[in-house]
């Protein structure tokens, strides 16, 4: 790499380029964001698949409690003769009771209610159940038994995280093309303001790398100085949505966590505008050289 | 050192500035280059500090073809090339020190050494006490001694002044000539443009003068058949009274950068 020599005015007296760590904080405080939306949301969806992945419902909804009963039972020595099955659990009526609540309202799940029996199954992560035989077991002891292994609700849901995590890369991917454009526009504009001082250079004997290494130097700067900012009005946001978001989740639904971990990976987010802002410019600057005498 | 061989150069689409010239500068000569004003002295000595490429004909400096060398080659020629511009072409937002001092850091020079030469030579010109003032504050006089000094200061093989004494007063530019002829000793192949025809007679070196284009040789006191008065304006120009003995101290030791890059 060719040796650094100054001869660019002040960065304070750069007009072309004034302007630009401020636009580089806001690209970096976007694509932090969006980042951290694409790793908060596939963290919380990631947690709740795999909650309900190896997980089977099986509801008896018989009117006759006795009959019920026998049903409950059977079922489940049925269910646990079964390879792959891991546990069989009946949910009592208080837990029943905590599921419905958030529908209901406290103290609205009465006796009276036509609440069925459900069992709580979980299977082996290793080993398949073959949920067909089950099924058609089932079905022998009674119709009123009901199998769900949630996978119409989970592929639908699966979907969705697809969906939103894509959007989130795609947002991140238009941020850092935008942020591209504008390093490009702003390494032009400042060319043209310093256009006299690039052919004194070239006159004096400079090669075009030292011209590119001044201009690279100087972005990867801005990249620097507006890349802290934005991170830090990221991490003032993303505290702010931690504190309103604690009195929202009510039972209603799980809020997913805020990842610590994936918190410290956004510091690497204004090296990486440093280096996007430091590689730009540095072509930038070689390709429009390169079309000169 | 330098040789044209039917060069001819235009600006775009418009008709030729320098036609057909062909000439050879040894190494370690002088040379005047004169002409009326448009006739192609400043196209000419772009061509010569390789600003531009010509249109037609071939150009060998240092030995090499310069016409189709790559740009990434352009640089280590230029390296051995000191240029007077006419506009001085200073960075306004630089020192004079730093100024003068950019050859020498373009060529990897670092350190007080550096300062050090420059201030001794910008004292030699007479701007001791103008060394850390940028040009915006400078007069056209003292811009002019800057840019001389920033064109010496790496002692050049080959420098290239357009009208370098067109703006100081006559004992400044009897030391600037005396700088000039110097470095022409010691092996700089030196070429002034210059409308001061006093100066050319009392230095008494080759003449290139050009007119419309055209270029003509000729020898250290002979006289140009065509030559006409009015092609010089000398009323703008004041000319030095060149005499040996009243060129004051001698010049400092120019300091050499990138000794590998020379010849």
């Amino acid at each position: 790499m060719s040796h650094k020599v100054h001869f660019l005015p002040d960065e304070k007296n750069h007009e072309a380029t004034r302007l630009l760590p401020y636009v580089m904080a806001v690209m970096v405080y976007l694509s932090a964001l969006a980042l951290m939306g694409g790793m908060v949301l596939h963290k919380g969806f990631g947690a709740w698949t795999d909650t309900l992945s190896n997980k089977l419902t099986v509801q008896i909804t018989e009117d006759d409690p006795e009959k019920r009963a026998a049903q409950v039972n059977e079922v489940t020595a049925l269910l646990k003769a079964t390879p792959g099955i891991v546990e069989v659990r009946r949910l009592d009526d208080q837990e029943i009771a905590q599921l419905l609540e958030p529908w209901l309202g406290a103290g609205n799940v009465t006796n009276d209610l036509p609440i069925p029996d459900i069992l709580d199954v979980t299977m082996s992560q290793s080993l398949k159940v073959n949920l067909n035989a089950v099924q058609s077991m089932v079905a022998q002891i009674s119709d009123n038994i009901h199998l769900d292994d949630h996978q119409q609700w989970l592929g639908r849901f699966l979907r969705l995280m697809d969906t939103v995590e894509y959007t989130a890369l795609g947002i991140l991917f238009l941020v850092v093309l935008a942020t591209v454009c504008i390093v490009i526009f702003g390494t032009k504009a400042s060319m043209a303001e310093n256009r006299e001082t690039i052919a004194i250079m070239h006159h004096l004997g400079a090669q075009d790398a030292m011209i590119a290494r001044a201009y690279q130097d100087r972005f990867m700067k801005y990249g620097l100085k507006g890349g802290a900012f934005g991170l830090l009005l990221t991490y003032i946001t993303l505290i702010s949505l931690i504190y309103l978001s604690r009195d929202l989740a009510a039972g209603l639904v799980t809020i997913p966590e805020m990842p610590l971990q994936e918190g410290f990976i956004l510091l690497i987010v204004p090296f990486f505008a440093a280096l996007i802002s430091m590689v730009t410019a540095r072509i930038t600057v070689m390709r429009d050289l390169g079309r000169m005498v | 050192m330098i040789h044209f061989e039917n060069v001819g150069m235009r600006y775009g689409m418009e008709s030729e500035v320098l036609k057909d010239i062909s000439f050879n500068l040894k190494p370690g000569s002088l040379h005047f280059l004169t002409g009326p004003s448009g006739a192609g002295k400043t196209s000419l000595l772009k061509l010569m500090y390789l600003a531009h490429r010509p249109s037609r004909g071939k150009i060998t400096m240092f030995h090499e073809d310069v016409v189709n060398t790559s740009r990434r080659d352009l640089p280590k020629f230029r390296r051995k090339i000191g240029v007077v511009f006419q506009d001085f072409r200073l960075l306004d937002h630089l020192t004079a020190v730093e100024n003068v001092a950019l050859p020498l850091r373009i060529a990897g020079g670092k350190g007080a050494e550096i300062e050090e030469h420059v201030e001794e030579l910008l004292a030699w010109v007479g701007l001791k006490g103008r060394m850390k003032s940028r040009p915006p504050t400078l007069s056209g006089g003292e811009k002019q001694r800057v840019a001389i000094a920033r064109a010496v200061i790496k002692r050049p093989d080959l420098l290239l002044a357009d009208e370098p004494t067109g703006n100081v007063d006559p004992v400044i530019a009897k030391r600037i000539m005396h700088l000039f002829l110097e470095l022409n000793k010691l092996g700089t192949t030196t070429v002034i443009a210059t409308h001061d025809m006093e100066l050319v007679k009392m230095v008494g070196a080759d003449r290139m003068h050009l007119t419309d284009g055209k270029l003509q040789l000729i020898k250290a006191g002979e006289s140009m058949p065509d030559m006409q008065e009015e092609d010089f304006d000398f009323s703008q120009y004041q000319s030095p009274t060149l005499n040996q003995d009243d060129y004051g101290p001698r010049p400092y030791d120019p300091v050499d950068a990138d000794e590998g890059d020379r010849e």
